[in-house]
């Protein structure tokens, strides 16, 4: 546990220094007059990083100091499978429909995967999963809700998906 | 009393067949919109606005049937929010998410997904009319009193909801502030609020918008949670029976009389926070619940986050309150106290009602037909939330493969249809991640949405505190260029007191063990 505890008040550590280091021309009240109120923009968000690393650096320092339990960060290593074959489908999905596959396509694909891989279905249930899911988004957000979702490049072919 | 005589005219006209109709419609459309994640209250009286224009040409002389769809929305989507929170784990809308915290735990945990249901829909009721109540006889005095709250005021409220978020969950404070300071320095990505130049965008068009507190909310307790319970029980999912009847409504009735004083504080304090501009019903539900823990008895406290009934009673009840209370400013002066107000406002425009003191006069029938609607709205939508919770709470049993894409398909279709933006779908997938690592490492999640949200806010009222004392930081204890706020001071006391209180508790938690110890080795 204690690794990977410092590991994330160090990433937390990481985030507040780029922004620190991004906002540090605003740090310091502006007695020149020339800021509204005395404060540039930079100064909100520099001392709200300021406080997050400090806040992550003692973080760190009472794991080092204070008794950490035994057991490990995950489960078994069933649990990590389970989590990563969900996590890489859910980034396949998100990057297909950005690029070329839109929503309707690639919603469908996903379904069809879990369906298939996940729930092993029998072809008829799976095909009606993979058909329906897109089906219902299609009537809920562009026929009631008058909200586009994006499209594949075949609807430039004149296909309505 | 005016009061009785101008609320029989308002029932008279809010019980006119079309316009009790556009109520009910009103609703059920808000309870759908409610369910539906990432599309909110705002959205969807903003989508709808189109169809209440087609009512109001039904009838040009009197629009009071379209406000009444529309408000009838509003009341709808306060309901409905309730159940993906606690079903799902994703919060319907921004105020059900601190409904996340005790109501998916107790559906889940404790498998009492119908309790968990009647209890929120109970305390939203519970809340909603006496907030009607407090609206009806304080419209004109309270918001005379909101309208005197400046920046300073306004500044010590929100410190007051960060600092009972400081401790909340049993995990470290140390924990929380640094969740906190997260999610600040989230909301200050984009352009700065004052002066308007960017900040954190490291020269990406895309940031400069700013990251949304949907796309990160719906990532953080949507995807995380899925991602959490997979790796815990696999792809097996837990099938709960969803027991509901009139022994759940019994029981939250039960715990709601046991914790009635509570309820009274949140649900006035809820309102009078809904009063506020600006506000609204998110920051209301969230510091009732950290109100709610922090007054809590020890034994209490220790079950908040595992499905402590107060938990999902102190923050609905609040919502609900102050997205009556919003409507409040809006009506009396015009300035609507929540986005969702600003949207209905912009319907009362449209159909040339200008919002301000004179509607009291010029259109009597109309405001207190409005106000009706508030009684009439959310007891119908607490009466359709009740018969069809079976129906919701059944949604559980549907197999891990099949709703697992559902969950994830709407999760990414909230975050989109905020923007149209693939970003913010993005930012889901990134803070989904992001949030089963944090949870796995005992980070509060909470914090962070809270201080996402009210990030902007927080630092407006800062910096126009310090604009109007030119640079004095003494304006936030009351010490403003026009005399001494005794109200800016006070708020700013409790503010301080609130953060302090966890250290003081620690202080003397260890004061406390130090002593036993002592004298056990002094009987040794």
């Amino acid at each position: 546990m204690r690794p990977y505890q410092i590991a994330t008040a160090a990433v937390i550590v990481l985030i507040a220094a780029v922004a620190m280091f991004d906002t540090r021309s605003g740090a310091l009240p502006d007695t020149s007059g020339g800021a509204p109120g005395g404060l540039r923009g930079g100064w909100y968000p520099f001392w709200s990083a300021t406080v997050m690393s400090i806040a992550a650096l003692v973080i760190a320092y009472r794991t080092l100091v204070t008794p950490q339990p035994a057991s490990g960060v995950f489960k078994d290593r069933q649990g990590v499978v389970y989590v990563v074959r969900l996590v890489l489908p859910m980034i396949a999905l998100v990057l297909l429909m950005a690029w070329p596959l839109g929503f309707y396509l690639s919603a469908a694909l996903y379904s069809a995967w879990f369906a298939f891989a996940v729930g092993r279905y029998r072809w008829h249930w799976a095909a009606a999963m993979t058909v329906l899911i897109p089906v219902a988004t299609y009537l809920l957000m562009e026929i009631a809700f008058k909200t586009a979702l994006p499209r594949s490049i075949f609807f430039t072919m004149g296909l309505p998906f | 009393m005016q009061v009785f005589s101008d609320l029989a005219l308002g029932f008279a006209t809010a019980l006119e067949p079309f316009v009790f109709a556009m109520i009910v419609a009103g609703v059920f459309l808000g309870l759908i919109i409610g369910i539906l994640p990432g599309l909110g209250g705002t959205s969807g009286v903003a989508i709808l606005l189109p169809v209440s224009l087609f009512v109001a040409q039904q009838n040009p002389q009197d629009p009071t049937g379209a406000v009444a769809l529309l408000a009838g929305i509003y009341w709808g989507a306060l309901f409905g929010g309730v159940v993906t929170s606690i079903l799902f784990n994703i919060p319907g809308e921004p105020w059900s998410v601190a409904l996340l915290f005790d109501g998916f735990p107790m559906a889940k945990r404790l498998g009492q997904p119908g309790l968990a249901l009647t209890l929120a829909f109970t305390s939203g009721l519970f809340g909603s009319l006496v907030a009607a109540v407090l609206f009806s006889f304080f419209a004109v005095p309270l918001s005379e009193i909101a309208l005197r709250f400046g920046p300073a005021e306004l500044f010590a409220v929100f410190m007051m909801a960060f600092a009972t978020l400081v401790g909340l969950e049993s995990g470290s404070p140390l924990k929380s502030i640094a969740m906190i300071m997260f999610g600040l320095l989230l909301a200050a990505v984009g352009f700065d609020t004052i002066t308007g130049e960017p900040r954190l965008a490291f020269g990406q068009i895309g940031l400069l918008s700013g990251i949304g507190f949907i796309p990160v909310t719906i990532g953080l307790f949507g995807i995380g949670e899925i991602l959490a319970s997979a790796e815990e029980a696999g792809t097996s999912y837990e099938r709960i029976a969803a027991r509901l009847g009139l022994r759940d409504l019994l029981e939250s009735l039960r715990q709601i009389r046991r914790r009635l004083g509570m309820l009274g504080v949140n649900t006035i304090v809820g309102f009078f926070i809904g009063v506020l501009p600006g506000t609204g019903a998110t920051p209301a539900s969230f510091l009732s619940y950290g109100v709610a823990r922090q007054y809590a008895g020890e034994k209490e406290r220790a079950n908040f986050g595992k499905g402590e009934p107060a938990g999902i009673i102190a923050p609905q009840a609040a919502a609900n309150a102050a997205g009556v209370g919003s409507l409040l400013p809006m009506i009396t002066l015009g300035v609507p106290g929540s986005p969702t107000a600003a949207v209905i406002m912009a319907g009362l425009f449209v159909w040339g009602l200008n919002p301000g003191p004179l509607l009291f006069t010029e259109h009597r029938a109309f405001v207190w037909g409005l106000i009706a609607s508030i009684y009439i709205g959310s007891l119908i939508a607490f009466v359709m939330c009740f018969f069809a919770t079976p129906l919701f709470a059944s949604i559980m049993r549907v197999p891990y493969a099949v709703i697992t894409p559902i969950i994830v398909l709407a999760s990414i279709l909230g975050a989109y249809a905020v923007n149209n933006d693939m970003k913010d779908v993005g930012i889901t997938i990134v803070f989904g991640v992001m949030g089963y690592w944090l949870r796995k490492m005992k980070y509060p999640l909470a914090p962070l949405v809270v201080a996402l949200v009210l990030g902007d806010s927080t630092e407006r009222e800062l910096r126009k505190g310090l604009i109007s004392s030119f640079g004095n930081p003494a304006v936030f204890l009351g010490f403003t260029e026009s005399g001494f706020s005794p109200v800016a001071a006070a708020l700013s006391v409790i503010a301080i007191g609130l953060f302090l209180l966890p250290l003081v508790q620690y202080v003397l938690r260890r004061r406390r063990t130090r002593a036993e110890e002592l004298a056990s080795e002094l009987t040794e």
